[in-house]
């Protein structure tokens, strides 16, 4: 009790304080990308606000308040509430199987009355807080226990299990990838890593022998994309036109001829970035790189300053699950990996994938405003 | 407490380490990104460029007129009439079938015409013209565009249907124009355009690129969907070439009318000064118009299968054995080796041995002791029968193909046949046998595998007349180079010219046909039988079935003083040389010299001008 530091656990932060706390370097990062994407969806339009550009500034404002609530949110809150609203998930994404509606070949929503929104999107983040809030809890000589690796290993194959049967290919891997890196970071032991490696290799031709029709398509498309160049290789080849013709310099704001006369396929979407390599060139997609570059640099030193499991393991998540975004989605754009429709982080135009990037940012933020926490036992609520 | 602290502690330690690890992983993977983006932007940044442009960028085509094709004397052989229609561009129709069912209203399109259409705009590009209708008249093309708002992607235009004079005389010369074939697609755009026509045979084949002309383009920036965005730059298409030919209308039509009094046949009058090609007749004939203006398949069967075979320009395509025409080239391989010399002497029995062989003179009786002179003039086969295998087959081909024979010339028409001449390189190639001497004897008188065509024949006899390599010209060509001499010693020349002179005017020439009735303008040729069967030895051509009678070949030049003229005709199963085709070359050459104004009387002051005042000219 007497160790200086435990002056933060005993005097509650107030709002005040928990905003002076914030990163803002994150936020000002965060506002930069999102201005970015504003800028992308302007010209896409044909050099008009409508009808996305304003609408993905209004969704960045929003983003950003959400951000700083679920920041200024007590830390103890999150920790309590992780447990349920991963059941609660999990729950949804298992309605979803049975009861889900079908749009565009996948059956990915649920609507309540007006609404509808996807449950794997509420996953990705109660998936990273759950996974937090077990580290949180189990003590550090267990981690690397073959017995106590077991629950979280559940926690991340069930959900994926259930989107890979949706069928989503994108998420399934978001989730694994994620999970597997907060069990890294959280320190079990490298031998697992490497055994799963291994078992993985062996179990790729397995997983081939049972994909989907369409995911099978896609990856031979992928792998040859000449072969159907109007099919489904035409997202690649037009996506590779662009940004190639884009050259170093790139032709000018509002000059990209691939994405101006749309011959790019979804280019307000999952496609903005090879929109933006055409018109910004190498210079800029170098550019964005790099500012996502800072973003995940800022959030590790983040993590590296807190004291509590839960807020490290928060921020880990949180960075990794914008990286699997960015990673995919410039991957699949430059035709590293198959199409599996995965947006760029803040840039992309689209309402569910903000909120579901947000809200895991507004987590990182939330555990980096409550770093010098001590949690206990006790504070994590009911659920062991 | 403090047992809390310490686990805490071990999991930072622990997280720092793999926080690091983690962060080193992620700026890995945004490498592999940044180097995916540098190859794709900047080494192969000139890859993806024009595929960018080909995306965007789309090009109309406008079509060029196509040149016309006069006579040597200007008269008009091949035009181009204006001819109206439609063409619809499938991406500027929103709704392609209603439009093309208003379109209907105004001029009827059948349904298969429609399904016809609706299936050409699936499978094209849809910025491509689909011809809707032809031949609409000023009152259908006016009222489709003042509805023009109406008929989205209806597009009228005019052009050229090609349009034919005289072409029942000349229609194998000038040849005809149709359908683009789908192997000819592929280097100039301008074959892509609905209706365009190529030239298919003669010169309208021969010369067609020239005749063609050069495409104009109009680009335009296009959308995915094809959507013309706006019009970048416009080319206007350059004419064709307006070809004048060397051939004269009128020899022609005259010429035709002489092979027409026989079943086939085929002449060629060459001016010998410049290789002007003045007459290429070819019998029986037909008229490219028909073909031009579309015709159906039964008709077209018609024509192409019809007795005589029409279609078939005998001039260039005929290849028929010379017979004795060929003897000249024998003879001057003989002198040119110095094997033959004017004195050289052979007895004719009759007929010729070789080994178990025997080969028969045309004169079973024999002509006795002849001469080189003599055996021109009378054509004695033994004379050449004896000497062939002493002269050897590799002399008389080389000088056979001096002469201009077993070849097609750098000429503006389509379609020549090369014609043979044998040698045992070739027999060894085509047969895989080795040669033999009675082969030679054979072709010594241009039988066995020896074939020429009228025009290589024409073309032998200009170069005997001139001792130059005469090329034949058919399309007027400004600038000419002189022809090279042959090499051949003009003492030998002279030698067969002379005998070439007899054969025509001397008593006991087989030529005397040919001779001029003029009297002052003298003729030299020679006369060729082609055997082609071989009862013909033992019958007289009139009790021999048409099919089997001899061809009659002449080939011949005039003045024989000073050549101007070289015409070789090939009557096919018409008898002897010295019958229909000698007759057809005294008739051609005579229309030659009568109107030649140089022939005529030259004008002289009338008489009656008094003579008592004395010459005005001071003389006395």
């Amino acid at each position: 009790m007497a160790q200086p530091y435990d002056y933060d656990y005993l005097a509650p932060l107030s709002v005040s304080e928990k905003l002076w706390r914030v990163n803002w370097l994150v936020i000002a990062i965060i506002a930069v990308l999102g201005g970015i994407g504003v800028v992308a969806l302007f010209s896409v339009a044909g050099g008009s606000l409508q009808p996305w550009a304003e609408q993905h500034a209004l969704r960045m404002l929003f983003g950003v308040a959400l951000i700083l609530v679920v920041a200024a949110t007590p830390i103890r809150f999150w920790l309590a509430i992780a447990y349920p609203v991963y059941l609660v998930a999990l729950a949804l994404l298992v309605a979803v199987f049975l009861f889900g509606t079908l749009r565009m070949g996948a059956q990915r929503w649920i609507e309540i009355g007006p609404l509808s929104f996807q449950p794997s999107e509420m996953m990705k983040v109660a998936l990273v807080a759950a996974l937090a809030r077990y580290y949180q809890w189990l003590p550090p000589h267990r981690v690397s226990n073959p017995i106590w690796l077991l629950p979280p290993l559940i926690m991340i194959a069930l959900p994926a299990a259930f989107v890979l049967k949706q069928p989503d290919l994108g998420t399934a891997v978001l989730f694994i990838v994620v999970g597997l890196s907060i069990l890294f970071l959280a320190g079990v032991n490298l031998l697992y890593f490497a055994a799963g490696a291994a078992a993985v290799a062996a179990l790729v031709p397995v997983v081939l022998a049972n994909l989907h029709d369409y995911q099978r398509r896609r990856l031979m498309t992928f792998w040859e994309p000449d072969r159907d160049p109007l099919g489904a290789g035409y997202h690649i080849a037009q996506s590779k036109i662009a940004l190639g013709s884009g050259g170093i310099t790139g032709k000018g704001f509002m000059k990209g001829t691939q994405s101006q006369l749309n011959f790019l396929p979804e280019k307000h979407t999952d496609f903005i970035f090879p929109m933006l390599g055409e018109e910004m060139g190498f210079i800029g997609t170098m550019m964005l790189l790099v500012l996502y570059g800072l973003l995940f640099f800022v959030l590790l030193t983040m993590g590296l300053r807190c004291r509590n499991q839960f807020s490290r393991l928060l921020i880990g998540g949180s960075s990794v699950v914008v990286f699997v975004y960015l990673f995919i989605n410039v991957a699949m754009v430059t035709g590293l990996v198959p199409v599996v429709g995965v947006p760029l982080p803040l840039v992309s135009y689209g309402g569910t994938s903000m909120i579901t990037i947000m809200f895991a940012l507004g987590l990182a933020q939330c555990g980096y405003v409550h770093r010098r926490e001590m949690l206990r036992r006790s504070d994590m609520g009911t659920i062991c | 407490m403090f047992i809390q602290d310490a686990a805490d502690q071990r999991h930072k330690r622990r997280f720092d380490r793999r926080a690091v690890l983690l962060g080193v992983a992620q700026t890995a993977g945004i490498g592999v990104l940044a180097t995916r983006l540098y190859q794709l932007q900047v080494m192969e940044k000139d890859r993806y460029a024009p595929l960018s442009d080909d995306n965007r960028l789309t090009a109309q085509v406008l079509a060029p007129e196509r040149g016309r094709i006069l006579d040597r004397f200007g008269v008009v052989l091949a035009a181009n009439r204006d001819e109206y229609r439609a063409v619809i561009i499938p991406s500027l129709a929103r709704d392609l079938k209603l439009v093309l069912r208003r379109f209907a209203r105004i001029v009827p399109l059948s349904d298969k015409r429609l399904a016809q259409i609706m299936k050409r705009a699936r499978r094209q590009r849809p910025n491509r013209p689909i011809t809707v209708a032809t031949g609409l008249t000023w009152e259908d093309f006016s009222t489709i565009n003042l509805l023009a708002p109406r008929l989205p992607g209806i597009r009228t235009d005019v052009f050229g249907r090609r349009q034919y004079f005289h072409g029942h005389s000349v229609g194998h010369v000038v040849g005809y124009v149709g359908a683009v074939q789908r192997r000819a697609l592929g280097d100039d755009p301008v074959l892509r355009l609905p209706g365009m026509r190529v030239g298919r045979t003669g010169v309208e084949r021969g010369a067609d690129v020239r005749l063609r002309g050069r495409g104009g383009q109009v680009s335009f920036e296009i959308d995915a969907r094809g959507r013309i965005i706006r019009q970048l730059a416009k080319r206007e298409p350059e004419r064709g070439e307006d070809l004048v030919l060397t051939i004269d209308t009128q020899l022609q039509a005259h010429a035709l009318k002489l092979l027409e009094g026989y079943r086939r046949g085929a002449l060629v009058v060459i001016d010998v000064a410049g290789g002007d090609v003045i007459a290429m007749v070819s019998s029986p004939t037909y008229d490219p118009q028909l073909l031009v203006d579309g015709i159906s398949a039964r008709e077209w069967q018609r024509i192409a299968n019809a007795a005589d075979d029409p279609m078939l320009n005998r001039t260039i395509r005929g290849q028929y054995p010379p017979g004795s025409t060929f003897k000249m080239v024998t003879l001057l391989a003989g002198l040119e080796a110095g094997i033959i010399t004017p004195r050289t002497r052979v007895r004719c029995r009759g007929s010729f041995k070789l080994a178990d062989q025997t080969f028969r003179c045309w004169n079973r009786s024999g002509h006795g002791v002849v001469d080189l002179h003599r055996s021109l003039r009378e054509s004695c086969d033994t004379y050449y029968y004896e000497l062939a295998t002493k002269i050897g087959i590799r002399r008389i081909a080389a000088m056979a193909r001096r002469l201009g024979l077993g070849q097609t010339y750098p000429c503006d028409i389509a379609l020549q046949k090369a014609g043979l001449i044998p040698d045992p390189a070739w027999k060894r190639g085509r047969f895989n046998r080795g040669w033999y001497h009675g082969e030679t004897v054979l072709a010594s008188i241009g039988q066995g595998f020896v074939l020429t065509t009228p025009l290589q024949l024409a073309v032998m006899t200009a170069r005997l007349a001139t001792g130059e390599a005469v090329v034949p010209t058919i399309v007027h060509n400004k600038e000419r180079t002189p022809f090279e001499p042959l090499g051949i010693r003009p003492e030998h020349l002279e030698q067969v010219r002379r005998a070439m002179h007899a054969v025509v005017n001397e008593d006991g020439g087989t030529g005397t046909k040919a001779q001029l009735s003029t009297g002052t303008i003298e003729v030299a040729g020679k006369t060729g039988t082609a055997q082609v069967s071989r009862k013909s030895a033992s019958f007289k051509p009139e009790d021999l079935p048409w099919r089997e009678r001899d061809h009659s070949l002449f080939v011949g030049y005039m003045p024989s003083a000073q050549p101007r003229y070289a015409v070789a005709a090939v009557i096919e199963h018409g008898g002897g040389g010295g019958g229909a085709a000698a007759s057809v070359v005294r008739e051609t050459m005579q229309w030659l010299v009568d109107r030649d104004p140089i022939a005529r009387p030259a004008y002289r002051p009338p008489t009656h001008v008094n003579t008592s005042a004395g010459p005005a000219d001071g003389r006395g």
